[in-house]
């Protein structure tokens, strides 16, 4: 069975429903209707038919609009008569030949008879609901009319159909009346406003028309992305951990949660976060980049995205201390933040080694209340911190919860924390259409270390085909030289942390020291959506050395006066990689500010 | 897939003696990388009823500061699985009590679940416990694996786990349910007060149809005496490891006739 998608009217969204591959693109040309097309039609694939709506028009004006917008196909949607009709069947002033549908409006019944002196004259029929206007009405008839049909002509079924029809259309499918059924026709119940189509219910809609298994980047409902993922986790954590799972989605559903997630991140974050368009790092790179301010969030990163949604988690779930674990401190001071906000209790575990390392953000984590304690085990960086953070959970299974600081971790913490950051691109959609007239761009961006600021700016674009996502990963001294964190290289599947993912370990499954300049990127696994956004080629996976690092973020204060995070120079140092089109508009998010790692690039650029 | 191929299992005959069984943990490949088989042998000689051989694992988040540093010590010191069952290659020339591999699900993982059970089978180990293994995956995942090569494998309760997934635990198992005395990584106490004893009173009253060994929190003579009461053994593991730690791999004995004698 075909498709058309009816009463386009704004270019992006054309281009957008465009690539979903309909078999038709409605134009209405009749000026009484929201839907009233009177601008240029895209251009679009060959194979989707253009059809111009028509009410009771004059033929020479349809003529006109044929040839103009390079039309396939005409819809009579008023009382047009078989002779008009036949005008427009036998003319030879179409550039090309031209299908005409007649369109014809029931209601309770109908009577076919009507149908005979159309026969020769049109190529289709359509049965619309009937309505006070001529189409759009949203409304349903009643399908079983059409048992009584007694033409061969193939028709277009339309009136109301929306995703909830799904299973009135496979049944309609396999009755008698749909026999000459030749396409579906679908309109206002796929607007978010007239004229503006949602693609992603659309897409979900012909998915399930034609029984098409796509694939999901999201997490199921056992907790897993494809293959990674799940909860590997110790018995003493189940209780722990069930009691987030059988919770997390209810809690933040709940309107009061929104209510004061969203005002927090208004008044205290300060969002929505700005998207700068970069115009003079756009035009040294000859493409459109646009920049997710996450840096100018308070604490200075998008860490305190998901620090905020966890606190007011853990305060739902009746939690009275909060721990975290943290590399660089940036998680540990967003996590102190809220705690201090909360009132709550806070204890921080940092690897000895990090905390001489990061003095400052030791400090203020003391500044804002918490308790730093390093983690002496192992390697005593990033991975030990989180090793004990969990082996205080496990001593404290009651009245504690765990703030991780990535997506990482067991289900259902890859998911929450992509949840709480997937306001960056909730917020790039509306901001990129205000600025660029459309929601999605060509490609987003992001730095991946466990990846929390990569797993929220691309959530509301996974299943979008025309968003291309590149995941920029630390090449530390590059990727062959044994000095570097490009785990989707140089990792395989195991479990760190409680999770199936990728992640950098010896031969015999010890988990190995990953290294990069970034401390916020020298983590040695991924999170597991992005595991599965490598496996499964959805995402472009990118490594970038230190030096091209420093470079790019050196450029960045030169060209436009903001100094990013190193974490974030990587994602930056693609320009000079990959060449994009002029036109393309590459979204970046801007995770963090570079504050903290002003000794790193004074002791590198010998400023 | 039933009980066929336990039959013969050290583990399930060992449980049938009508005695208080006493099983020590300790860590392969420590202190020296060569202690390994002659640990496992003294343990025996000295009374010990069943063993816990530790496979090292780099990042081991249940275990307390005790065997997170034994574990780094015996990886520094070159101990991978491959050394180990290499090790092992004779251990049932000279051992007869139940031997049982502990560790992290990854080293298993990397090195082929299926290879790896295959290859305890071959060397005579007839249990696996693996704390970051949830029942629910090696249910679905691997438990016809483990049967196909006679391994038993053994679950952890906790004093936070729910009657209703003891029970679940409890049908899924089929040696013994390894009860751990209270929310902790290991070596994090000494003593049992009332919050434990009650525990440990639930869980027996509970008639479970695998008998439990109680673990964490196990050091002495008179912990061991306490758990036993209502287990039908006791698990001990950093304190052993603590003792091998200052006294060397040769003080196997004054260590187990103190637990066993007082």
């Amino acid at each position: 069975m075909k498709l058309k998608v009816c009463g386009m009217k704004y270019q992006d969204n054309i281009e957008q429903v465009a690539s979903l591959q309909p078999d038709y693109l409605g134009f209405i040309f009749y000026e009484k209707t929201p839907r009233h097309f009177d601008t240029k039609i895209p251009e679009i694939s060959e194979d989707i038919k253009k059809v111009g709506v028509f009410v009771n028009e004059e033929a020479s004006t349809i003529i006109e609009k044929v040839n103009e917008f390079e039309l396939d196909a005409i819809q009579l949607h008023g009382e047009e008569a078989p002779f008009y009709c036949s005008i427009l069947k036998t003319t030879k002033l179409f550039n090309k030949p031209v299908e005409i549908i007649k369109v014809f409006s029931i209601k309770d019944e109908f009577n076919f008879d009507v149908l005979e002196q159309y026969e020769a004259v049109c190529d289709y029929f359509l049965f619309d609901t009937k309505g006070k206007l001529p189409g759009g009405n949203g409304y349903i008839f009643d399908w079983s009319v059409l048992n009584d049909y007694p033409s061969t002509k193939p028709f277009f079924l339309s009136g109301g159909i929306g995703i909830d029809q799904i299973e009135d259309i496979k049944k309609f499918k396999k009755s008698e009346a749909s026999k000459y059924c030749y396409a579906i026709d679908v309109n206002s119940k796929f607007e978010t406003e007239p004229g503006l189509k949602n693609s992603s219910i659309l897409r979900e809609f012909i998915n399930k028309l034609h029984n098409r298994k796509t694939m999901n980047y999201n997490v199921d409902e056992k907790g897993y992305y494809g293959e990674f993922g799940g909860a590997f986790i110790p018995e003493m954590l189940y209780p722990n951990v069930e009691e987030l799972r059988q919770n997390y989605l209810k809690v933040m559903a709940e309107p009061n949660f929104q209510k004061e997630f969203d005002q927090l991140l208004k008044d205290y974050v300060g969002r929505p976060s700005p998207l700068y368009f970069a115009k003079r790092l756009s035009e040294k790179y000859n493409t459109k980049i646009y920049l997710k301010r996450e840096d100018l969030n308070h604490t200075g990163a998008h860490k305190i995205n998901n620090t905020i949604g966890q606190i007011l988690m853990a305060k739902r779930l009746g939690k009275t201390r909060i721990i975290a674990e943290t590399g660089a401190g940036q998680h540990g001071v967003a996590t102190a933040t809220v705690c201090a906000l909360m009132g709550l209790e806070c204890i921080v575990y940092m690897g000895e080694i990090d905390i001489a390392r990061q003095a400052p953000n030791v400090a203020r984590m003391k500044m804002l209340g918490a308790t730093v304690v390093p983690a002496l085990s192992g390697s005593r960086t990033l991975k030990d911190a989180t090793n004990e953070a969990i082996r205080d959970w496990i001593n404290n299974p009651v009245d504690t919860h765990y703030i991780i600081g990535s997506a990482i971790g067991p289900h259902p913490y890859p998911d929450m924390v992509t949840r709480f950051q997937a306001v960056i691109s909730e917020e790039i959609k509306w901001q990129l259409r205000e600025q660029e007239g459309r929601e999605n761009p060509d490609y987003v961006v992001a730095c991946i270390g466990g990846g929390s600021n990569a797993a929220g700016t691309y959530y509301h674009y996974l299943h979008e085909p025309d968003v291309g996502i590149i995941a920029v990963e630390a090449a530390g001294l590059g990727v062959d030289s044994g000095e570097s964190a490009a785990t989707s290289v140089l990792g395989n599947e195991g479990i760190i942390h409680g999770c199936k993912t990728l992640l950098m370990q010896t031969k015999d499954g010890q988990i190995t020291e990953p290294y990069s300049i970034s401390a916020g990127l020298d983590y040695p696994g991924v999170g597991p959506m992005h595991a599965h956004l490598s496996k499964t080629g959805r995402a472009e996976f990118m490594s970038i050395t230190d030096s091209d690092a420093m470079e790019a973020g050196l450029e960045l204060s030169k060209l436009e006066g903001i100094i990013p995070a190193i974490e974030t120079s990587h994602a930056l140092a693609i320009f000079g990689k990959k060449q994009f089109k002029p036109d393309d508009v590459v979204v970046v998010s801007l995770s963090g500010r570079g504050d903290k790692d002003l000794e790193n690039y004074i002791d590198y650029f010998k400023i | 897939m039933k009980n066929y191929s336990f039959k013969m299992n050290r583990i399930n005959q060992k449980l049938q003696e009508d005695k208080k069984l006493l099983s020590i943990y300790f860590t392969a490949g420590y202190p020296n990388i060569d202690d390994t088989v002659s640990i496992i042998q003294d343990l025996e000689k000295n009374g010990v009823d069943m063993i816990e051989i530790g496979l090292p694992f780099s990042d081991p988040l249940a275990d307390g500061p005790t065997i997170q540093d034994s574990s780094t010590a015996a990886l520094k010191n070159g101990m991978t699985s491959e050394v180990l069952f290499k090790q092992l290659k004779d251990v049932r020339k000279t051992v007869n009590i139940p031997l049982i591999i502990m560790g992290y699900f990854n080293p298993m993982f990397q090195y082929g679940v299926e290879a790896f059970c295959e290859k305890c089978q071959e060397l005579g180990i007839d249990g696996l416990i693996i704390p970051d293994l949830p029942v629910d995956v090696y249910h679905e995942h691997y438990q016809d694996i483990f049967e196909k090569y006679g391994l038993i494998n053994v679950f952890l309760i906790t004093p936070q786990t729910s009657d209703e997934r003891i029970r679940y635990i409890d049908s899924i198992s089929n040696g013994f349910i390894y009860m751990v005395s209270s929310a902790s990584t290991t070596g994090a106490q000494s003593g049992f007060g009332n919050v434990q004893t009650d525990y440990f009173e639930r869980i027996a009253q509970m008639d479970l149809k695998n008998p439990q060994v109680i673990g964490f929190g196990i050091s002495n003579n008179e912990t061991f005496t306490q758990a036993t009461q209502y287990a039908k053994g006791a698990i001990i593991g950093s304190a052993f490891v603590k003792h091998v730690t200052k006294y060397g791999a040769n003080s196997v004995d004054a260590f187990v006739n103190k637990v066993l004698n007082g």
